[in-house]
């Protein structure tokens, strides 16, 4: 079995499922990253899984990514990096 | 100005909204939110040849953050929100798939439940959550730290990080997912009307 391309090698829904964070979350490389997403490439009973974490991530980006820090927060704090620069 | 604090400036300043959003998910509050970062950031120019350059400056930030914030709530309150996860770390090697989505995939594919979901019922649900929780998906999915630096923040191994990730997630779905079910956003699958 030596030399045989492990990419190529289509892995179970279970395997798949099993390893849906750690691709999502760009935690996986080389051979194990390519087997999970030709897998979810042409499973259509595991790709809603893929496509739901994706969409739920990218609600929690939408409501958690758009505060910025306040301008006061901003001065407030310059002025009080200023004084511990001085002591 | 001294070299130090324009080194200071260049480097850490830049994350100041970033570290500003983690301490408001950390403390629910804009005010409490906005005395932690001025603590985060003086504490951090205190401690900045401490610091090496070049390394992940943001996480050493949200270290700090994270830190100071523990502290406060341990000498209040709260203490019944820690999570006692170290009973029986859910290991997500032995799941296959949320059994939720198996039963949304046949009504919404596309999760495009999520999106009628208005903002301020996202930051309740992911308020609502367990510190422990809140902290490493907040990390993972809003800051998109890795396993290993959320790791060395947080004093977990990376074992722990995942199962605290896959549980928060799992709650948190199940908390937008029943909302958008109340809101008639999304057909209940769970015998539901």
């Amino acid at each position: 079995m030596a030399g045989r391309d492990m990419s190529q090698e289509m892995i179970s829904c279970r395997e798949a499922l099993r390893f849906l964070y750690e691709f999502l979350d760009g935690e996986l490389e080389g051979a194990p990253n390519e087997q999970v997403r030709a897998h979810f490439d042409v499973c259509q009973r595991c790709y809603p899984h893929l496509k739901l974490e994706a969409s739920f991530r990218a609600v929690l980006q939408r409501a958690c990514g758009t505060p910025c820090a306040p301008p006061e927060l901003k001065s407030r704090l310059l002025a009080a990096l200023a004084e511990a620069d001085k002591g | 100005m001294t070299e130090r604090r324009a080194s200071f400036d260049e480097e850490a300043l830049p994350h100041l909204d970033a570290v500003y959003r983690f301490a408001l998910r950390l403390s629910g509050s804009p005010d409490q939110a906005q005395d932690l970062v001025q603590d985060t950031f003086v504490r951090a120019f205190k401690a900045w040849d401490q610091y090496t350059p070049g390394t992940q400056c943001k996480s050493w930030l949200f270290t700090i953050c994270r830190n100071l914030f523990i502290r406060q709530w341990e000498r209040g309150q709260r203490h019944d929100e820690t999570v006692a996860d170290n009973t029986r770390p859910e290991a997500p090697g032995q799941d296959v798939g949320n059994p939720l989505w198996s039963a949304v995939a046949d009504v919404d594919p596309e999760g495009r439940f999520f999106d009628s979901i208005v903002d301020e019922e996202v930051l309740r649900a992911i308020d609502a959550l367990p510190e422990d929780f809140r902290t490493v998906v907040v990390l993972s999915d809003v800051e998109g730290l890795s396993y290993q630096e959320i790791s060395d923040m947080v004093g977990v191994p990376v074992g722990t990080v995942k199962s605290r990730l896959f549980r928060g997630r799992r709650q948190l779905q199940k908390a937008l997912y029943d909302y958008a079910v109340e809101m008639g956003h999304i057909r209940g699958t769970h015998g539901r009307s």
